[in-house]
């Protein structure tokens, strides 16, 4: 992996992403709305700690929703500008350029839990508790780290497919349902739940809960960090093996340009 | 003399699916069996029709598009298979408005091609000002391409494709859209690279731009080489080569 082609590529990223106006939608308007719906939903809830449900579930939302339409977005993008045939003929490792594409978007798309906590706290003042700052700051690297790989799976898919759009617009409501980005898993279905546990950011989404209401257990914070980490290398692992496998692919099947 | 470009019954065929539950599908022969090679230091044009088969080919040659059947080597290297031996060597230049990043100025597009071309920090700097002042974008190198007039894209594309100084320059219809200053100047650009000893493999449909640049060329139709040979050999005992060509092509097609 080039690492200037790696920092180029964030660096062009985030510069586009933010040049369009419906990233910045997504990314400033989605978690004020979110945090707003979230919290008139809670208020009689008679949860207290709202940063939990509120903070965080609008802005996970939020960073999801840029990440569906961003880095899953992009393939289509690249596609109709005619670059994404360029970038995949270029001497740099094809996969290192979508990683790059995808950290640049995710860490830029970070904002949005700034952006749901700045709104929660302006317009409601209601108290938000951080009990566990260290584990919190933990679990928020591994949230980025789940969703940069679950994100490079679904950009590596949607490479072989021109159905990018559909696809997109499939994928952000049941990832926010499934993991449990604004109630606990727990309230699903035994087998959605069963779902639920495959995919990283469900854990990604716990881990945060619990160092927001303080980590009683540091035990069960390891534990679940670590499936959480041996599912993002599995992740890692398919992302690496369908990549070398879509080189391949969509020259035979003719999908890097529109026809 | 050294071939750097071999192709030998190449073949190609989309295959299309259509239909909700009961699919239909239906296959498209793009590319025939064509053959042919081409020398280093050659200009080599490939002609014909819309739907020809020539981008196909170009798509083929470049590594983006795997071949149904058939040999297509470039620089000794198949495309399919081998194409990192290839695509450090190699650039291509396709028509019309794409392919550059519109939300980029010139020179962050050509900075950014560069980093994808492994070309070393060090060197960017001198390259990217020597391309931009050769396609005449020095002045607006830094204004976002999306402000650009349609030729203006066309010349960033032409400067994308010298950022690795390539040794195989492939060009698909790339003064489609150009003003004739603008065609000029990628003639000249073409000249030049010729001097240098640089291949070129263009499409296009302007034959005055084949008769001044191309040492020699193919004519294909519906996917097949229909004759092939200098612009003076094409022309044979015709007016010119337009009459040659469409003499040609209605020839096969009738």
């Amino acid at each position: 992996m080039n690492l200037a082609v790696l920092r180029s590529t964030m660096r062009v990223q985030i510069k586009q992403s933010f040049a369009r106006p419906m990233f910045r939608f997504c990314l400033i308007a989605n978690p004020i709305l979110n945090t707003i719906l979230l919290y008139e939903m809670y208020r009689s809830s008679g949860q207290e700690n709202f940063m939990a449900y509120v903070v965080l579930g609008a802005g996970l939302m939020g960073l999801w929703g840029c990440i569906c339409f961003s880095s899953a977005g992009d393939i289509n993008r690249e596609r109709y500008s005619g670059t994404l045939a360029l970038i995949f003929a270029a001497p740099a490792s094809f996969p290192g350029i979508i990683l790059g594409k995808i950290i640049g978007n995710t860490l830029i798309s970070l904002l949005t839990l700034g952006i749901s906590l700045v709104t929660a706290v302006a317009l409601y003042q209601i108290p938000l508790r951080l009990e566990s700052p260290f584990y919190f700051l933990l679990a928020l690297l591994a949230a980025v780290l789940a969703f940069v790989v679950i994100s490079s799976v679904i950009a590596c898919l949607l490479t072989l497919s021109r159905k990018t759009e559909l696809y997109m617009n499939c994928i952000e409501i049941p990832i926010n349902l499934l993991c449990g980005f604004v109630f606990p898993v727990s309230v699903l279905p035994g087998a959605v739940q069963a779902l639920s546990r495959g995919l990283s950011p469900t854990y990604a989404v716990e881990l945060l809960r619990m160092s927001v209401w303080g980590v009683e257990d540091p035990g069960a914070f390891w534990q679940k960090l670590g499936v959480m980490m041996g599912l993002t290398a599995l992740y890692a692992v398919l992302s690496a093996l369908l990549y070398r496998r879509i080189d391949r692919r969509v020259r035979i099947a003719a999908t890097l340009e529109v026809a | 003399m050294e071939a750097v470009i071999e192709v030998k019954d190449l073949k190609r065929t989309y295959i299309t699916r259509r239909g909700f539950l009961k699919k239909e599908k239906r296959m498209v022969q793009a590319v025939d069996g064509i053959s042919f090679s081409v020398q280093r230091g050659e200009i080599f044009g490939l002609l014909g029709q819309n739907g020809a088969g020539k981008t196909t080919t170009i798509k083929m040659l470049t590594t983006l598009l795997a071949p149904t059947a058939g040999s297509c080597k470039v620089l000794g290297c198949e495309t399919f298979g081998q194409e990192r031996q290839i695509r450090t060597r190699i650039n291509f230049i396709f028509g019309g408005e794409m392919g550059v990043y519109r939300r980029l100025s010139a020179r962050d597009n050509l900075r950014y091609f560069s980093n994808l071309y492994l070309i070393p920090r060090r060197e960017q700097d001198e390259r990217i000002e020597r391309i931009l002042k050769l396609v005449d974008l020095a002045d607006r190198a830094d204004d976002l391409a999306e402000t650009y007039s349609k030729g203006m894209i066309q010349r960033l594309q032409i400067a994308r494709g010298l950022i690795n100084d390539p040794e195989i320059l492939f060009m698909d219809e790339p003064t489609v859209g150009l003003d004739p200053v603008g065609a000029r100047m990628l003639r000249d650009i073409i000249h030049r690279l010729k001097e240098q000893g640089k291949t070129v493999l263009l499409t296009t449909h302007n034959l005055a731009e084949v008769e001044e640049l191309c040492d020699r060329l193919i004519i294909i139709n519906k996917g097949k080489v229909v004759a092939g040979g200098t612009p003076a050999e094409i022309k044979g005992g015709a007016q010119s080569l337009e009459d040659a060509y469409v003499k040609l092509i209605e020839g096969v097609s009738a």
